[in-house]
């Protein structure tokens, strides 16, 4: 079944509404905790007054910094908050938890909290990037040989703005103990972040806390961490003896539940007079939220990606009065390669090279900062394959030179990588008697598809059908998997299915043959396609299981973490497009998309496809619509879904995208590498590209708004 | 307040309904009926949308009370029993689902859709779906849905 198109096996409870979410739960006696917020975006609260609050109707408790649920200091770097929330009274951003006010109802409890008033001491907070700071700027550098200059030269900058992930669901926890152990249903991108995270902070036993989060609706890095409704639901919970539910409000999510940093990106760049490269400087600097502890490597994507003997990247990093910068979809490369992959289109330009050739003649045929060989790069047939297929060939090479009535047409490509890694992972594969296999660890599953991996993965060496594995993710109690993050889970986790898969064969084999009820008792057996044979006697471990009236066998199996210093690893695509722009208006709209993709072993085809559509698109909207704006409050001024504008059908052309069949076999006997973030690096530059190309106007800075091109 | 309604077809009562509330919250929390999902609160990304009199609605900008007396159909509606409804199974087969919080209010509009067109076109697709946000897709395989469940029906 690998590389097959396979229906996602959790696609019929979705299309039903059937699919549990964390805010989905039902408890009984269930009660609701809704956050008050902070009002200012630098300062110290003085005092607040809850009680009107707590004389409202249905209100069981008002948290606040003054009357605290204790949570310990957070110690684990989980990419979010830096400190447990009411845990002080510092205001380090707008939108910042100062208060959980729990209630019978959620009315109750919404209805209370606006009955909530802070007093402060407050100080004007910081938000202009680069600009005044706050604290000592924190650099970082990293240098390749010694900088030489070139016969040319090419220098500019690029900026882009704050954005947000803009999951569909938000972010919502539901707590309940039953004496000294909690269950929390949770949203997550690995169910282990939330029980360590919760277990420091709550100062419990993390294997008295299960967490469960079997569906999540979309991550894209927003549920790496654990934010505010977290530790407060649980600890509230905990304080009350009643089960607490919070879900954050769309405009809590913006505010507090961490975004995408703003950069800027400065590249100087010298080559010969036939294009060589002979250094880049990447000058990177980067916004820190002071909600949290995260910033953006923003220029490193420069350091492995083309052939230069001399490279030098900086880090610059910047904090501001907002919640925690967090990961977002490529954090670094997205961001990294619109400058990179603009620069090399203007550089192209300057010296009359078509772009596709000008990234040939500095292929990095070794990774460029470590000069180590690759674990498999095909990019050079991505170019090919793409420019043929795209018919890049007759593509004009004066900007400004096709229209189509008052539209004009320009094209771009950009280069797509991202780093591969393979973690270590865990996985138990159970056989039942009737006839399924159930496949556990506690992965998530964000949209990815990566329950369809481990059905297919399974099914494949257990020699069943796929509708007979029943995969259990988002489960603590589950073996130790990876987290969905760093586009690594299948990479990471479906050699553990495998090896898993294998071992659970040798544990049924043991009981056929030991197991006196066992028609294959004492006898030579083997197994294949889901049955144990013997002589003329097949039998399906189905029958096996209940003819010796076992319950099931497992085994969990381990895949260790690769530790490779001899390679490098990434996936790599190329992305070639058509843009319009219209003469009057200026209004930029994309037309036409073609991804080809280098990605190692594809496990579901359908899955994978769709997962680079989506990427496509997320860029789409990096490119042109996803801004976030912040006021001198410090507030995020469009913090909803009618004015963070994310694509909508009407933007999107049709996605075309291609893989390459070549696997892996450095990084892992399955030869999966990632996809999930590759998608979207590269697109902002492929966009900008287009756009000059269609209009000869240079837009250096994200999004590519009309305003820019009048 | 009480209200009575309709939905998925059964006769419904819920008590203790505030005059303020959506008929999402309705549903969701005193119906049963959670498929329908809340993701924006201001009828911008269509996650919640059902069905109001054979219209299709954003449950969280309609208020509870205004259902009284009327007929709701929601995603856990669509289905008979266990046959899917074919835009459902176009959903499954196209590979139109990822996290699947969008997939309720898509599969619904995109019902309202064939009912009125039977054989949209690529643009009429994109129009009438474009009120219902999904960020993990991209949207093509979701096309891919409603041009294979237009060619069942």
């Amino acid at each position: 079944m690998i590389g097959r198109p396979v229906d996602r096996v959790d696609g019929r409870i979705k299309v039903t509404g059937a699919a549990p979410y964390a805010a989905d739960t039902k408890i009984p006696g269930v009660t609701c905790g809704y956050l008050v917020t902070s009002t200012i975006g630098r300062g110290r609260l003085t005092g607040m007054d809850t009680a009107a609050a707590l004389a409202s109707p249905g209100v069981l408790a008002v948290y606040t910094p003054f009357n605290p649920l204790k949570l310990f200091a957070y110690v684990q770097e989980q990419n979010d908050e830096r400190f447990p929330p009411l845990q002080d009274t510092e205001i380090r951003f707008f939108g910042q938890a100062i208060g959980f006010v729990v209630a019978e109802t959620w009315e109750q409890a919404r209805d209370a909290a606006g009955l909530v008033t802070a007093t402060y001491d407050q100080q004007p907070p910081v938000t202009e990037f680069p600009g005044r700071t706050l604290q000592a700027f924190e650099e970082v550098e990293e240098v390749v040989g010694t900088q030489t200059v070139g016969d040319i030269t090419f220098t500019a900058s690029y900026t882009t703005p704050f954005q947000h992930h803009c999951a569909m669901e938000p972010h919502a926890t539901v707590a309940t103990w039953n004496g000294d152990h909690l269950t929390v249903y949770t949203v997550s991108q690995g169910a282990l972040l939330v029980q360590r995270r919760l277990s420091e902070t709550l100062g419990v036993d993390a294997a008295k806390i299960h967490v469960l989060s079997p569906h999540v609706g979309g991550g894209f890095g927003g549920k790496w961490g654990n934010w505010a409704q977290v530790p407060l639901a649980c600890a509230a919970s905990r304080a009350l003896g009643r089960p607490v539910k919070a879900v954050l409000t769309r405009e809590q999510v913006f505010a507090m539940a961490g975004h995408r940093p703003r950069t800027k990106q400065t590249l100087a760049m010298t080559c010969t007079e036939d294009g060589k490269l002979t250094s880049i400087v990447n000058d990177g600097v980067t916004s820190r939220g002071l909600g949290g502890n995260w910033s953006e490597s923003v220029a490193n994507w420069t350091l492995t990606t083309y052939a230069s003997p001399n490279l030098r990247v900086t880090k610059t990093v910047v904090p501001l009065n907002l919640g925690a910068a967090t990961v977002m979809r490529a954090p670094g490369e997205a961001n990294g390669s619109f400058a990179l992959e603009s620069a090399m289109d203007e550089l192209a330009a300057q010296l009359g090279v078509d772009p596709v050739e000008l990234r040939l003649r500095n292929y990095a045929t070794l990774v460029p900062n470590t000069g180590k060989p690759w674990s498999g790069k095909h990019l050079d047939e991505c170019y090919r394959l793409g420019a043929e297929e795209f018919g890049w060939s007759k593509r004009p090479k004066q900007v400004r030179a096709t229209a189509d009535g008052d539209w004009l047409v320009g094209t771009g490509m950009a280069t797509a990588t991202y780093g591969a890694s393979r973690g270590q992972a865990s996985i138990k594969v159970r056989l039942h008697p009737d006839g399924t296999a159930s496949v556990s660890g506690t992965a998530a599953d964000l949209g990815t598809g990566q329950y369809t991996v481990f059905a297919i993965l399974a099914a494949d060496e257990l020699g069943i059908p796929v509708t007979r594995v029943r995969p259990d993710l988002g489960d603590s109690t589950s073996p130790a998997a990876a987290n969905a993050g760093g586009s690594n889970s299948t990479c990471t986790n479906g050699p553990a299915v495998q090896v898993a898969a294998k071992a659970v064969q040798t544990e049924l084999i043991t009981l056929a043959t030991t197991n006196p009820r066992s028609p294959f008792y004492g006898k030579e057996v083997s197994y294949r396609d889901g049955s144990v044979s013997s002589g003329g006697l097949t039998m399906s471990f189905g029958t096996l299981l209940t003819t010796c009236d076992v319950g099931g066998v497992e085994a969990v199996g381990t895949s260790p973490r690769l530790v490779d210093p001899e390679h490098g690893f990434r996936s790599f695509g190329a992305h070639f497009c058509e843009v319009r722009v219209h003469r009057l208006t200026g209004e930029p709209r994309v037309t036409r998309w073609l991804s080809v993709c280098d990605a190692g072993t594809i496990v579901n085809a359908k899955a994978a496809r769709s997962q680079i559509q989506g990427a496509v698109v997320m860029g789409i909207g990096q490119a042109l619509l996803e801004a976030t704006e912040v006021d001198v409050s410090a507030r995020f001024t469009n913090a909803n879904l009618a004015s963070y504008l994310v694509p909508v059908h009407a933007d999107i052309p049709r996605i075309d995208v291609r893989f390459l069949d070549h696997s892996d076999p450095v990084i892992s006997g399955l030869g999966a590498k990632g996809i999930g973030e590759l998608g979207i690096v590269g697109v902002a530059g492929a966009i900008a590209n287009a756009v000059h190309h269609a209009t000869g106007v240079r837009v250096r800075d994200l999004p590519i708004t009309l305003d820019k091109l009048l | 307040m009480r209200v009575n309604v309709t939905v998925n077809g059964e006769q419904r009562q819920a008590d203790d309904v505030w005059e303020g509330e959506s008929l999402l919250f309705m549903l969701r929390e005193r119906l049963g009926l959670p498929g329908s999902k809340n993701a924006c609160e201001q009828g911008e990304c269509g996650s919640c949308t059902v069905y109001l009199d054979n219209v299709p609605v954003c449950a969280c900008l309609v208020a509870a009370g205004q259902a009284q007396d009327r007929s709701v159909r929601t995603v856990e509606g669509l289905a008979e029993g266990d046959q899917l409804d074919p835009v459902q199974e176009a959903f499954v087969e196209a590979g139109a689902v990822q996290c699947g919080f969008c997939t309720p209010g898509l599969v619904v509009q995109a019902h309202d859709l064939l009912d009125r067109v039977p054989n949209p076109s690529d643009p009429e697709i994109r129009e009438a779906l474009a009120g219902n946000l999904c960020r993990c897709t991209g949207y093509e395989k979701i096309l891919d849905a409603v041009r294979l469940a237009a060619s069942r029906r």
